[in-house]
């Protein structure tokens, strides 16, 4: 395989993708976690949450201006890169996409209002923001899964004689892919945020930077963690079973099954390569179990599908296995820090080494398990760009030198990324830390100390 | 009137916005670069403040226009960026460039390397996007661009580079620079704000001088398009916004600070409805119409139905976030030192 047009035009979509999905589950969990650290300090009347939840701020602006162009640049990459497809499906699955324009809207509108309001708002009218930016960064998550979803499970018209026909784009947008997908995934979101935020303040302790109230960021950041992890995992299996039963090529790929059988079983870690997974614990019959809930049932395996509708059943297989693991990883991660913390109910206590470097990689984890999550969506879905019905190849755009772009673009994230770093690691030494309650009114840049 | 036909008015809405709100933003960058004078640092600060809370909010108006175009006009959407993949491309890049850097500068350390670095990626971003945004505009314009259906058989140097797209560029980047100066006199005082005047007025003249002028390089290089200028309404529209344009002129002048942005504002938004109206009923001119674009009437239906309701959150949203930023004057020193 060489590097043709497509797969130049799937590697930049794929490094746009990954690059963006690096923002947005900060975009959509960090506003719920402002939402609840400013609401406890009105409840409470501790200043310490409201001076928290400000240390953050530029934070908070920095990764929605980041997450912002990269979703601008997949807007357009769905023209630049794909026009085979939009033509084929813009007017199908357009409406998800138009109201998540105008999800994404609000949510930059009211972030404009939190990041400059410290000083114009109430405490009260400044808490207030930040609901319709939970409520409008999870919807805009959601309407562009379910834009994704029907990617998998295409819903919402007919085709007679290669033409569209009968489009309802409202059974394209609630299509059967839909729940699952917008539940699982959004939900990623409030996990990568709860670690990677108990991530920073676990390393910031441990090294003893000055922060603001570190502990308490923790605390807050390991809470959310902790109610989401375990509604996620419940979310994953309902998603696999969904899956099983939607798309069992995907399914099968995921799962490294070769051979259809009943009382299939359960495949931990293994290389499924030229028909066979090898080096994987096997449980007896639980695939069967888990995919339907009866542990005789029938699994489809991939021989006894044509070779040219089959995905990459490595790449699926060992995305999935890093999702899975890294999901019941952070579950026990998050067990152990609330019982640590349990145990020693002392106002001094902070977590020791191990659990430490133990929270900082949670971090890195959680992204790890968000990304090859979407890793299983997209590899499994292949060669269909619309499930049974457009193949990627033929969605592809007829222009050259798409590698060249995918080189720029490389070029490009690279710089912002070592940009952004560089941006992060100076936080919170120019945070405001030192800050008073006073800040002089027209202070207009947040952020500079 | 069709839904097609409101829904395309919808499109052309989301250009005009964009261009009067992105394009005042994309405008910062240009006279960040272009700032000179012994209040050279004030100038952009000031700049820098009054982008600060709405820049993100001023780019959604692209978004905007681009889920409209491929929910409602799917077959426009993919024939555009397939033939012009090359200026979108650059434009991408160049927002992407311009956004982080913003970003960086805003939220980082003023004094440290990478504030500077930034400051020159976000300058020269800001007057290369909206150029070759106006090479789109123009290659859509001219017909040049040969399509069958919805496949696309230009080259990928076609159309863009020829005089007309050019000049459409060249627009694109005059627009920019006079609504940020025009927008900037009411919102700073004495010597800063005379600054801003000054160039305003010189941006004014420069943008009514490239108008005026395209007109006859369409006459050359965009024959149809310029048979339609003739039109009783585009002809109505022209004289509107040439009346507008130089009102905004005599307001910028006579120092009616609070008059002059309003009418540079609509004077953009003038050239946009003239270019619409001139335009119809052509999506991808002499070659893609808004009728055979179109998506299926249920998609298009649902798509208006959706609207008012996005636009009943969206509004009351807008109005609270520019009154809460637009009364404060910005001064060009450090106040959050």
């Amino acid at each position: 395989m060489g590097w043709d047009t497509l797969l130049s035009a799937r590697a930049l979509m794929g490094l746009s993708l990954v690059f963006h999905m690096f923002f947005t589950p900060l975009g959509i969990g960090l506003p719920l976690l402002l939402f609840i650290v400013e609401g406890l300090g009105l409840k409470t009347g501790d200043p310490r949450y409201r001076e928290l939840a400000r240390s953050w701020t530029p934070i908070v602006g920095l990764l929605f201006a980041v997450g912002a162009v990269s979703g601008t640049v997949l807007s357009f990459e769905l023209g630049l890169l794909w026009p085979r497809f939009m033509a084929y499906a813009g007017g199908i699955i357009g409406m998800p996409f138009s109201l998540e324009g105008f999800a994404f809207f609000t949510e930059a509108i009211f972030l404009a209002l939190y990041i400059y309001g410290w000083n114009r708002l109430s405490p009260l009218a400044h808490w207030l923001t930040t609901i319709p930016l939970v409520v409008s960064s999870a919807m805009s998550a959601v309407f562009v899964i379910s834009a994704n979803a029907w990617m998998n499970t295409p819903d919402g018209f007919r085709v007679v004689n290669g033409e569209v026909v009968d489009v309802d784009p409202w059974d394209a947008m609630f299509n059967a892919a839909w729940l699952h997908q917008a539940v699982h995934g959004t939900l990623a979101s409030y996990v990568v945020t709860g670690f990677t935020v108990g991530a920073v303040y676990a390393w910031l302790i441990w090294r003893k930077v000055p922060a603001v109230n570190p502990k308490l960021g923790l605390q807050v950041a390991m809470a959310m963690a902790a109610v989401s992890i375990p509604l996620q995992i419940v979310a994953g299996d309902f998603a696999a079973r969904r899956v099983a039963e939607l798309q069992p090529v995907k399914f099968a790929a995921m799962e490294g099954q070769y051979g259809t059988e009943r009382g299939a079983p359960l495949r931990i870690g293994g290389i499924p390569m030229d028909g066979e997974t090898r080096f994987a614990i096997e449980i007896p019959r639980l695939l069967s179990y888990l995919g339907y809930r009866d542990f005789d049932a029938e699994v489809l395996g991939l021989n006894d599908v044509p070779e040219d509708e089959r995905p990459n059943e490595l790449l699926t297989h060992l995305s999935f296995q890093v999702m899975v693991g890294g999901g019941f990883a952070l579950l026990f991660l998050a067990g152990w820090y609330w019982v640590a913390s349990w145990r020693r109910r002392r106002e001094a206590w902070l977590p020791g080494r191990a659990l430490t470097w133990a929270l900082v990689a949670g971090g890195f984890v959680s992204f790890a398990a968000l990304q090859t999550g979407w890793f299983v969506t997209e590899f499994g879905r292949q060669p269909w760009v619309v499930y049974g019905y457009l193949r990627t190849s033929e969605g592809v755009t007829e222009q050259d030198g798409i590698l060249g772009f995918f080189i720029l673009f490389t070029a490009l994230y690279v710089v912002i990324s070592i940009a952004l770093v560089t941006a992060l690691l100076r936080w919170p030494h120019n945070g405001p830390k030192r800050e008073p309650a006073a800040r002089p009114a027209g202070s207009e840049v947040p952020g500079v100390a | 009137m069709s839904p097609e036909l409101l829904a395309a008015g919808v499109a052309l809405g989301a250009v005009m916005l964009y261009a009067m709100f992105g394009g005042a933003d994309f405008g910062g960058g240009v006279w960040s670069l272009l700032a000179s004078g012994p209040r050279k640092d004030e100038q952009r600060l000031a700049l820098e403040r009054a982008i600060g809370p709405v820049w993100e909010t001023n780019h959604v108006w692209l978004i905007l226009l681009v889920v409209t175009l491929f929910t409602v006009f799917p077959a426009a959407y993919a024939v555009i960026f397939e033939a012009l993949y090359l200026p979108l491309f650059i434009a991408l890049l160049g927002i992407v460039a311009r956004g982080a850097a913003f970003a960086f500068r805003h939220y980082g350390r003023r004094d440290s390397r990478l504030a500077a670095q930034s400051l020159r990626w976000f300058s020269w971003a800001s007057l290369a996007t909206p150029f070759f945004f106006g090479t789109v505009i123009g290659a859509v314009t001219a017909g040049h661009l040969e399509v069958e259906g919805t496949r696309v058989l230009s080259g990928p140097f076609e159309g863009w580079l020829r005089p007309f797209a050019l000049m459409c560029g060249l627009i694109g980047m005059l627009i920019c620079a006079f609504l940020a100066a025009a927008y900037m006199v009411p919102r700073t005082e004495g010597a800063l704000r005379e600054d801003f005047r000054r160039r305003a007025i010189g941006a004014s003249l420069a943008l009514g001088a490239a108008t005026t002028l395209a007109i006859p390089v369409a006459a050359a290089d965009a024959g149809r398009f310029a048979e339609r200028l003739d039109d009783v309404r585009a002809v109505g529209a022209m004289a509107l916004t040439a009346v507008l344009g130089l009102t905004g002129l005599w307001a910028l002048w006579a120092r009616r600070y609070r008059l002059a942005p309003l009418l540079a504002g609509a004077t953009v938004a003038g050239v946009v409805a003239t270019w619409g109206l001139a335009q119809h009923p052509y999506l991808l001119a002499d070659a893609l119409t808004y009728e055979e674009a179109a998506a299926a009437r249920a998609t298009v239906s649902a798509f208006l139905v959706a609207l008012p309701i996005g636009a009943l959150i969206l509004v009351p949203s807008l109005l609270l976030l520019y009154l809460t930023f637009s009364r404060e004057k910005l001064r060009g020193e450090e106040t959050a030192h």
